[in-house]
């Protein structure tokens, strides 16, 4: 865990006037009653020319007149001609996004933040376990590995929601399905299945512990409620698995994106600079308030 | 001490540098007083607006580089959906600050650490290469400082492009720290001369150091969850004059002001004393409570800050303890924890 401020004098500093990109809403895609998917292409040919960013990176979206609002980039770093971002609606900047249409101009900056440990993954089994909408970040990194499928050893894809209404990406949970080479496991909530339903019913560690993945040369990538990783930790433990070698995203309130606006930290870790991405077991030695 | 380039003026030092730089068109920043009597830096367009005795402004520096309130955007939504961005960023013009205490200039050295964090934020840093820093070392300090406990000295030059000693009642003495301060000089003409070969800076002004901040830090290390942080924060009314008032306080909030087709995104002042700071959209609040919120202050003071920046984030001004509604007193409670 980083403790120490990355830069030095020696270090070209980037110039910040929080200016955002102006992005095109290029298509909708409806996930939930209260979710969509925005798929999003930069105005300037230029931009687009020099984006890059890796798999767990986020961004500030904005409406303008309605303000900025942090989410992860959902769409994978190997598909180079657009950005997504997938979006429940719960806020004002929210609000207004949900209102927006196809071909509508949005604003953008970043990519800020760390990323997902490709290097450390490769050549290892992969064990994605997502709830709810947290599987926006793990969608990023899935595709980056499916679409680099040849580095990775197993893959191994657990999801759940509420309900059978409340998964996203379902297109996308099929198509995994279908893959020879991935193994995957949908959960919804008791009481959230209906009678066409032929995934599983149980909660994310339950399901997790019925699954009883094997933790040799393993690296496990979780992201979900708050309650859902307390108890995923638990189940990841009991199976043998270190905690060193399973990250999470952290999420919290942020405004400038890049360290200076003075909420997002936990402890003296900064979410938006040391994180999103967190190694479990360093997340247990920062204080609890999160 | 001794490469230092000393300058000597008179004791009118401070409304004679006014009206140069107000004659050379330079826009300054002198101390004046309201006729409530409060002590302030203002534009200033003549020496006769200008005060030379006083303990220290109501304001520290801050505002002047982080406003309370400032424009990052401008839009304009257009017919065909297309969105204009401005405004176009005009050349900055030179400003010189006259007469704030080392405290406050050695604050801009925390705010510098953070907008210049990997990413060099523009509006800031704008602000602060036109502005040359002219402090004044303190003779008197007040009963409320606290500068020498964590760091600081009456008498130091810490981003103050010129320090000055005396003047009011004695002959000035100018310490030019800076090529900014070498400019400065240069603008005052024959109001100044070099000082004589010899010439000594006066002896330190005496303020006892009335807590360590490295014991504070040891006890902040081990006590995260403590009885402490709701002992000590049920007064508090989270109303923010502290951190408003901090000179090293810069937490900020960015909103959008529309108006029918057209706007601004603004960056506002915000603090951690307040319960919507860090409230998320699912109603989920990681500092659910004050004595959460207090905590988070005094640790990012005095624990963060030291972690990733090298010290803590206070100079030691007094302004929190002297202007708390509710008598909250930092200061009593950093020798509670140091005692502890």
């Amino acid at each position: 865990m980083a403790t120490k401020n990355t830069s030095t004098a020696d270090q070209a500093l980037i110039p910040l006037d929080y200016k955002p990109s102006k992005m095109r809403i290029e298509r909708i895609t409806e996930e939930t009653s209260d979710t969509k998917t925005f798929r999003l292409n930069f105005c300037d040919a230029d931009e687009a020319q020099r984006f890059e960013f890796r798999a767990g990176q986020f961004g500030l979206y904005s409406v303008f007149g309605a303000g900025e609002a942090t989410f992860c980039i959902a769409s994978s770093p190997t598909r180079k001609e657009y950005i997504e971002c997938s979006v429940k609606r719960m806020g004002k900047v929210t609000a207004e996004l949900h209102q927006c249409n196809e071909g509508d101009i949005i604003g953008f900056r970043g990519p800020y933040g760390n990323s997902f440990p490709m290097e450390q993954m490769e050549g290892k089994n992969l064990l994605f376990i997502g709830g709810g909408i947290g599987l926006a970040p793990l969608r990023s990194l899935i595709w980056n590995c499916l679409d680099l499928r040849e580095q990775f050893a197993e893959m191994t894809i657990l999801y759940g929601a509420r309900t059978e209404a409340d998964l996203v990406y379902k297109e996308e949970l099929k198509t995994w399905q279908q893959m020879q080479d991935v193994r995957t496991a949908y959960t919804v909530d008791p009481g959230g299945e209906t009678p066409e339903w032929k995934g599983e019913v149980g909660f994310v560690p339950q399901i997790l512990e019925k699954m009883k993945p094997s933790p040799k040369n393993t690296i496990v990538i979780t992201c979900g409620p708050p309650i859902m990783i307390k108890f995923v930790l638990v189940s990841l433990t009991g199976l043998d698995f270190s905690l060193e070698s399973a990250y999470t995203t952290l999420e919290n309130r942020m405004k400038c994106g890049v360290g200076k606006c003075g909420r997002c930290n936990v402890g003296n870790q900064y979410v938006c600079k040391d994180g999103p991405v967190f190694r479990c077991s360093d997340l247990q030695n920062l204080p609890q308030e999160f | 001490m001794g490469e230092q380039k000393l300058y000597q003026a008179s004791a009118n030092w401070l409304k004679s540098a006014v009206d140069a730089l107000c004659a050379a068109g330079i826009e300054v920043l002198a101390p004046t007083q309201s006729e409530s009597g409060k002590v302030d830096l203002a534009r200033v367009t003549s020496s006769e607006q200008v005060i030379q005795s006083y303990p220290n402004t109501a304001f520290p520096l801050k505002r002047l580089f982080l406003p309370m309130s400032e424009v990052l955007l401008e839009y304009e939504k257009g017919e065909e959906g297309d969105v204009e961005l401005g405004p176009k960023s005009a050349p900055a013009k030179e400003l010189v600050i006259l007469g704030c205490r080392p405290c406050d200039a050695a604050a801009l050295e925390m705010l510098d650490k953070v907008f210049q964090w990997d990413y060099s934020d523009v509006p800031y840093q704008e602000k602060r290469d036109r502005t040359t820093v002219v402090s004044l070392a303190c003779s008197e300090p007040s009963p409320e400082c606290f500068c020498t406990s964590v760091g600081g000295s009456p008498q130091g030059s810490e981003q103050s492009d010129v320090l000055v000693f005396g003047g009011a009642n004695s002959a000035a003495l100018m310490q030019i720290n800076t090529a900014k301060g070498e400019k400065f000089i240069e603008r005052l003409a024959d109001t100044v001369t070099p000082a004589p070969e010899g010439t000594k800076l006066p002896e330190p002004t005496e303020l006892e150091q009335k807590f360590d901040p490295q014991k504070v830090k040891g006890w902040l290390d081990e006590n995260f969850e403590s009885n402490f942080w709701v002992e000590n924060s049920l007064g508090c009314l989270g109303c923010g004059t502290c951190s408003y008032l901090c000179p090293t306080c810069h937490c900020f909030d960015i909103v959008d002001e529309a108006s029918w087709n057209r706007g601004q995104r603004r960056r506002n002042w915000d603090c951690c004393s307040f319960a919507l700071f860090t409230l998320h959209a699912s109603g989920h609040n990681p500092r659910p409570d004050q004595a959460a919120r207090y905590r988070q202050r005094l640790m990012h003071k005095f624990k963060v800050f030291p972690e990733r920046f090298g010290r803590v984030a206070c100079v030691g001004c007094g302004r929190c303890l002297k202007n708390c509604a509710v008598g909250q007193n930092l200061l009593a409670d950093l020798a509670d924890i140091e005692s502890r």
